[in-house]
């Protein structure tokens, strides 16, 4: 009854770094994560680009209402290295997806994240069209809240 | 299909240690007049957090804990969650129960989405034709999104914070529980002593103040309060287990 596996929505950048930081996580979905896991498909990666990677996912699709609003998450630490993720709505649809700040300890962990990134972007473009009004979830602290999705679709009256 | 698209009023409130998000469909009702609405909402909240906040010592909850004060001393919001703790703990199974918390009675577990569930009435009082709050993780709603469709819920996956393990179409309330945001403070009422057996609990129902009592109690109960939920008339359960198992009482509206 494996119904979702691993969403990765909106622009919190915690996400990412979350699914960047693959070690020592959860155990049944792996599956959608282990091509990510350090070791995998990615060791035999393209060499790097410079480090700072602004690969712009944006797409608008035909029929969304709106202009389009950007917000910009906070840059993470993630382990190893530090990242921010962006997200465009059009509407109330996520039509973008970038990562404006990547910076990495070592050239393998950024290939890795080179590799990865992509991958996740798809992912959330892929689970936009499940449009969310909110999300529920133990109840955080108003710091664990700015890290949040629900965060996210606040700042972007998503609705 | 709706003809009605204007965009939805959003607004997030920190409050009870955490934060209110507000989504309201304004419908034909002036910009002024919702904020009103939500100014008056959060009203509530802010009292709400003053009469049950158990941090504070000089909170009624705090003093009516230590015994200092009488029910008949207390604030007229306090029946109100009383009744709804006595209802909550019966319809648990006793796997709530704010009776058996350390320190004495605790409707921690309960406030929140009663508090919730109170500024969404206030809302729908003031006429607005649609409405979300979310406290702090526990989603109550009545009518539905600009859009014309049902409210959807995402549930937050609980070893990723910006993940989701599922979503749900939701008419009423969506409600989660689990360890993973504050760490080991379900405490099971058989013991007093921390305990869960569910790495994420989510109960939809009519009512934001049981289904968030009756997710505290399944994310304490796991399996054994899933199948007490399950004998609810209107509500359901949706269990991660320790091990990332899932299962669920069926009746929940899951997205896909």
């Amino acid at each position: 009854m494996k119904r979702a596996g691993w969403y990765v929505v909106a622009g919190a950048a915690a996400g990412f770094a979350g699914v960047l930081g693959v070690h020592g996580l959860g155990t049944a979905p792996a599956a959608a994560l282990g091509q990510l896991k350090p070791g995998g498909p990615g060791a035999s990666a393209a060499p790097s680009a410079p480090s700072s990677a602004p690969a712009n996912g944006s797409a608008v699709q035909p029929g969304s209402s709106g202009p389009a609003r950007k917000a910009t998450g906070t840059v993470e630490q993630y382990g190893y290295g530090e990242l921010s993720v962006a997200v465009t709505v059009h509407g109330n649809q996520i039509t973008g997806v970038s990562v404006p700040l990547l910076r990495t300890a070592e050239p393998y962990s950024q290939q890795l994240a080179q590799q990865v990134i992509p991958m996740l972007r798809a992912e959330v473009l892929a689970v936009h069209s499940a449009r969310i009004d909110g999300v529920s979830g133990a109840t955080y602290t108003s710091a664990a809240y700015a890290q949040s999705i629900q965060s996210a679709l606040d700042k972007l009256h998503v609705g | 299909m709706t003809v009605e698209s204007a965009p939805a009023t959003t607004h997030a409130e920190p409050v009870m240690g955490t934060v209110f998000s507000f989504t309201a469909v304004p419908g034909a009702m002036p910009a002024a007049a919702v904020r009103a609405a939500i100014a008056a909402a959060c009203r509530i909240l802010h009292r709400c957090g003053e009469v049950f906040s158990t941090w504070d010592p000089a909170s009624p909850v705090s003093r009516f804990r230590r015994g200092e004060a009488a029910l008949g001393q207390m604030p007229p919001e306090f029946a109100g969650v009383l009744a709804e703790c006595r209802a909550a703990k019966e319809a648990s199974g006793g796997w709530f129960d704010p009776w058996a918390m350390p320190g004495g009675f605790d409707p921690t577990g309960l406030v929140k989405g009663w508090a919730a569930a109170r500024a969404l009435d206030e809302l729908r009082g003031a006429g607005l034709p649609g409405a979300l709050v979310n406290g702090g993780g526990d989603v109550a709603a009545f009518g539905s999104p600009p859009d014309g469709h049902r409210w959807r819920v995402g549930i937050r996956h609980p070893w990723r914070p910006g993940a989701l393990a599922c979503v749900v179409e939701a008419d009423g309330a969506v409600a989660t529980s689990g360890p993973y945001e504050r760490g080991a403070h379900l405490i099971d009422p058989a013991t007093g002593r921390p305990a869960s057996r569910a790495a994420s609990a989510t109960v939809t129902g009519p009512h934001l103040a049981m289904a968030d009592a009756l997710a505290t109690g399944v994310a304490v109960g796991g399996d054994e309060a899933l199948a007490v939920v399950a004998g609810l008339d209107g509500y359901a359960a949706y269990l991660i287990r320790p091990d990332g198992s899932e299962a669920d009482t069926g009746g929940i509206a899951f997205v896909r």
